[in-house]
């Protein structure tokens, strides 16, 4: 079976799209994970069933590390899914998933441990596991049990599979940029630093380098006057918009370790704010219809 | 008898949480039987990542006739009240009688009990588990309103064989369930617990967390044979592990050679911590390029695909720290400490640097004290906290101390000052080893109390199970740290310097506590803790310690007062140490109550010409010959002597009580002989405040 980076993708796309999964395409603007998409953090909250399915190319400043770390990647690709409610079989119907894309899991050591996700900057946490693959974490595992300060209901169950993890270990390659991105022969195959070296190279550089924080501080200021303008008059997804970009102007600064801890706190808390406010918008429109 | 077969599967459990869990289902088992009447003979509550077994044996298969006599309300009560009573016992008026006792005429009613199948109460009872079990964090999962610690998956409930009905979270109670969840997919109907069990471990799943322990022992164990290795002993690994796998399968792993120049916790840090690999090491006990892997299957290939893939996730982890360790040692040690201030230590209490400052100052001053050389102390005191900046310690925090060593040996610090650097974090677990060294111990004394000055100061203590700080276990390491008798230091005195070290002017003053306040505050947390020390340590009761802090100095230092704890519990062990105690109660109840009444208190002023009765005679001499002794055995830090002093009084002591009256016609002499036991009073107040012990 082939396992090159994009049948891979394909295989998970044709996968959950048997399982009644809206297909999406990745968020428009910078995110750190799939979980920042709409389609997740928004539709989590309030009463409507929901199935979609994703990439998401996440953007880490601070694990940039200028395309020379075999494991570390300024952007790295999440298959995102998200099943709500939650399944009764959800765990069953993961690890057909990983036969699907070629896992054989009676050659590998496949574990669910316990890690509860988190995150503080969208006021969201989630009961799971790290699904390991031989000591390799591919994928987390999350149910989701707040979200924006509110409780879920119903849970959602969230699959985040890390592709480039993911792929390793199918290929069984030691360094990333070495994966097989395209599975052709010849002068048409493309591994994946041909395909995103040159990215990692610059925004590692960018980020850890040109970053004027003034300015950047200046952004996100802007950002964040932008987004409570917008849920001041009731555009949720402008607003929460803003509160991605918001967010992803943190992680700049932070990647440029230019803030001490407690302002670090201080934005946190800032990003979270935001994030709550559009939360609270979608739960007042999604109950009136 | 008969048997009842429960388990709840789930998706997977935390480790963590396993063997607590287990422990509460038979504990709720137990209870929920009895309250439901159900006779029983044994227990058994088994947990592995996926289920959580109760197998009862010993059951009758139904309940027998009985009745019940139940008391109402009095006669006379509210309307309300007796309808009340009528409802809830489900019966009539007409159906009660009335009975006198003591407090009245009540209503009584006998209730007659039908016999009842035992599987039709066992249906309330396994409901009543699952409402009632506790999970440390517990979770919701599609739109059910309940909650478990992770989704629930199948109820296998029986009963003699039978399905013993049951709904819960949308299940429905079966005589069937699932074996591994790889190596077995369909399904099973299971007929008893022996049934259950020897099924389960033909589907792959050994129910019994013990013998899954046992077995990963046995694995590494062999594993580590095969190339002359031995495991290192770690417990905690092995108890985590019995909670991760089903069917425990030993694979061992390389590391490659060129790793094994760095520090062996580099290497066996991320094994453990973020592995879960057992490490493995040669005869010597130095490390070995090799671990093991505990996987949850067997495989075709015999686990060649698992070994590569853990040797690879293994290889990228020692890559990074590597490239750590190289870059960590591109720059001086110190050097860390300018990222150091901009790490706070507490909003109020400033950075982790100006933490170092004060750690430098406090620490130089007790060296000084104590007569250990201070520029080492004030050395390792500057580089203690450094390496929390390093790439290392931000990727492992586990290795902070340890890494602060190895850079501060690197480039050449002496070698009492590397030490210092990771023992000054110690004990790093309650009862883990305390440091031998002065310049650790005194280094490490000097965190602690300055976290523990600072915090008081703020007014930030612990207060019920809120300890964000983690104060208590600063206090009590502060306590195990001062046992060590290497040195004395006053407790008091060296708080009020680590008070003094703090730049308190820069804050306002309406935020904190004066000194003598917070100084108040801690020493009574800390005794508070002592006392707990004491008793968990050498199994002192809490009044000991009371009778003897009631008498020490102002200043004491613990050290001083754990030996004199130990010495009176010694005494109070034996027959000398009872009987001086009752001998000292009625001492002081005769005096108490002659002091009352004289309306003077007796301070032990005996004249001796008018001693009169050979028993008064020699419990004086015998308390002018001690008692100077005794106070020089206490001030030689003596105690133990010191007590064994106190006990060979008590032949005299006894004699007094046996032939003399103290309250006799005679003023002069009676007054003398008030003196005489005040006397025996002060010379007992010496060594322990006997009032304060119980008995």
């Amino acid at each position: 079976m082939k396992t090159d980076f994009q049948t891979v993708i394909l295989k998970l796309q044709e996968f959950w799209s048997q399982k009644g999964c809206v297909l999406l395409q990745p968020y428009d603007a910078e995110v750190g994970a799939g979980t920042f998409h709409p389609a997740t953090t928004l539709k989590a909250l309030g009463p409507t069933p929901w199935r979609a399915a994703y990439v998401q190319p996440s953007r880490r400043p601070a694990d940039g590390r200028y395309g020379k770390n075999p494991n570390r990647l300024y952007r790295h690709h999440q298959y995102q899914v998200i099943l709500k409610p939650s399944p009764q079989d959800v765990q069953d119907i993961y690890l057909e998933s990983l036969k699907y894309i070629g896992f054989d899991p009676l050659l590998h050591d496949i574990r669910f441990v316990e890690d509860d996700w988190e995150s503080p900057t969208l006021g969201a946490s989630g009961l799971g596991w790290e699904v390991w693959a031989d000591g390799q974490e591919i994928t987390q595992f999350t149910y989701f049990q707040q979200v924006g300060g509110f409780p879920c209901n119903p849970i959602s169950a969230e699959l985040t599979y890390g592709l480039e993890r993911l792929v390793q270990v199918l290929q069984g390659i030691e360094n990333i940029y070495d994966l097989d991105w395209n599975g052709a022969e010849g002068n048409a195959r493309m591994t994946y630093g041909d395909v995103a070296l040159q990215m990692e190279q610059e925004f590692s550089a960018f980020s850890f380098e040109q970053v004027d924080a003034p300015m950047i501080f200046r952004h996100f200021e802007d950002a964040e006057t932008l987004c409570r303008h917008l849920v001041k008059n009731k555009l949720v997804l402008p607003a929460y918009e803003y509160c991605l970009k918001a967010s992803h102007l943190f992680n700049l600064l932070d990647a440029r370790g230019v803030l001490s801890v407690t302002e670090r706190a201080n934005i946190i808390g800032r990003v979270r704010s935001l994030a709550r406010q559009c939360c609270e918008l979608w739960m007042e429109n999604s109950h009136h219809g | 008898m008969a048997e009842w077969l429960f388990e709840i599967l789930s998706e997977e459990i935390p480790s963590r949480m396993q063997k607590e869990a287990q422990a509460q289902l038979k504990a709720l088992t137990e209870s929920s039987l009895k309250e439901n009447e159900l006779s029983f003979e044994n227990i058994r509550t088994f947990v592995t990542p996926r289920r959580l077994t109760v197998a009862v044996n010993g059951l009758p298969l139904q309940t027998g006739e009985r009745t019940e006599e139940k008391k109402g309300p009095r006669i006379d009560a509210p309307q309300a009240a007796i309808e009340g009573f009528l409802k809830t016992a489900n019966v009539r008026r007409e159906d009660c009688e009335v009975k006198e006792t003591s407090k009245g005429s009540f209503l009584f009613v006998t209730i007659k009990k039908t016999s009842c199948p035992t599987q039709k109460i066992l249906s309330q009872v396994a409901l009543s588990l699952l409402e009632q079990f506790r999970w440390p964090k517990s979770m919701r999962w599609g739109s059910l309103s309940l909650s478990w610690v992770r989704p629930l998956r199948g109820l296998l409930n029986i009963f003699e064989g039978e399905i013993v009905p049951l709904s819960y979270a949308g299940l429905e109670a079966s005589n069937k369930t699932h074996g591994h969840r790889f190596l077995a997919f369909p399904s099973f109907i299971v007929e008893s617990f022996k049934d259950y069990q020897k099924k389960l471990k033909d589907h792959f799943v050994i129910l019994d967390w013990e013998e899954r322990r046992v077995l990963i022992q046995k694995e590494i164990t062999r594993l580590a044979q095969e190339s002359d290795l031995v495991l290192f002993k770690d417990e905690s690994l092995l108890d985590e592990v019995a909670g991760l796998v089903e069917w425990p399968v030993g694979l061992k792993g390389k590391v490659d050679p060129h790793f094994m120049t760095l520090p062996p916790e580099v290497i066996t840090t991320p094994m453990r911590v973020h592995q879960r690999y057992f490490p493995l090491s040669d005869s010597k006990g130095n490390l070995a390029p090799a671990f093991g892997i505990i996987a949850n299957i067997e495989t075709r290939d015999f686990g060649k695909t698992i070994i590569t893939g853990n040797e690879r996730v293994l290889r990228a982890r020692l890559e990074d720290a590597q490239f750590f360790w190289e870059q960590d040692q591109k720059k001086p040690l110190q050097s860390f400490n300018t990222t150091l201030k901009t790490r706070l230590f507490h909003q109020q209490l400033g950075s982790i640097f100006d933490k170092v400052e004060r750690l430098i100052k406090l620490s130089s001053r007790i060296a000084e004290k104590v007569g250990v050389d201070s520029n080492t102390v004030s050395r390792a005191a500057l580089l203690s906290k450094a390496d929390l900046a390093s790439l290392m310690v931000g990727e492992f925090p586990e290795l902070q101390g340890i890494m602060g060593r190895y850079y501060a040996h690197a480039q050449g610090e002496v070698s009492e000052v590397s030490q210092a650097i990771e023992e000054h974090y110690w004990p790093k677990v309650s009862g883990g080893p305390i440091p031998e060294a002065a310049p650790s111990l005194i280094l490490a004394m000097a965190d602690r109390m300055d976290t523990l000055i600072g915090f008081f100061t703020i007014g930030v203590t612990p207060s019920g199970s809120k300890d964000p700080f983690a104060l208590r276990r600063a206090g009590l390491s502060l306590i195990a740290l001062s046992l060590n008798p290497y040195f004395s230091l006053s407790m008091v005195e060296a708080l009020s310097w680590a008070y003094e070290t703090y730049p308190w002017s820069e804050l306002s003053p309406s935020l904190l506590k004066n000194k003598e306040e917070a100084l108040h505050d801690l020493w009574q947390f800390l005794l508070e803790r002592f006392k707990f020390t004491l008793r968990n340590g050498q199994g002192s009761p809490y009044d000991h310690v009371d009778a003897v802090l009631a008498v020490a100095d102002t200043n004491p230092t613990f050290s001083d007062l754990a030996l004199r704890v130990q010495a009176l519990d010694q005494l109070m062990d034996g027959k000398d140490g009872q009987n001086l105690l009752i001998a000292y109660k009625r001492t002081s109840n005769i005096l108490r109550i002659e002091e009352e009444k004289d309306k003077q208190t007796y301070a032990g002023n005996v004249r001796e010409h008018i001693l009169k009765a050979s028993a008064e005679k020699a419990l004086f001499m015998s308390l002018l010959e001690k008692s100077p002794h005794i106070q020089e055995l206490l001030t030689q830090r003596n105690f133990i002597k010191a007590v064994q002093g106190l006990a060979t009084l008590r032949p005299t002591v006894d004699q007094f009580f046996d032939e003399v009256v103290v309250n006799t016609e005679e003023e002069e002499i009676r007054t003398n002989r008030l003196h005489l036991l005040a006397l025996l009073r002060n010379t007992l107040h010496q060594v322990a405040d006997f009032s304060k012990i119980e008995g």
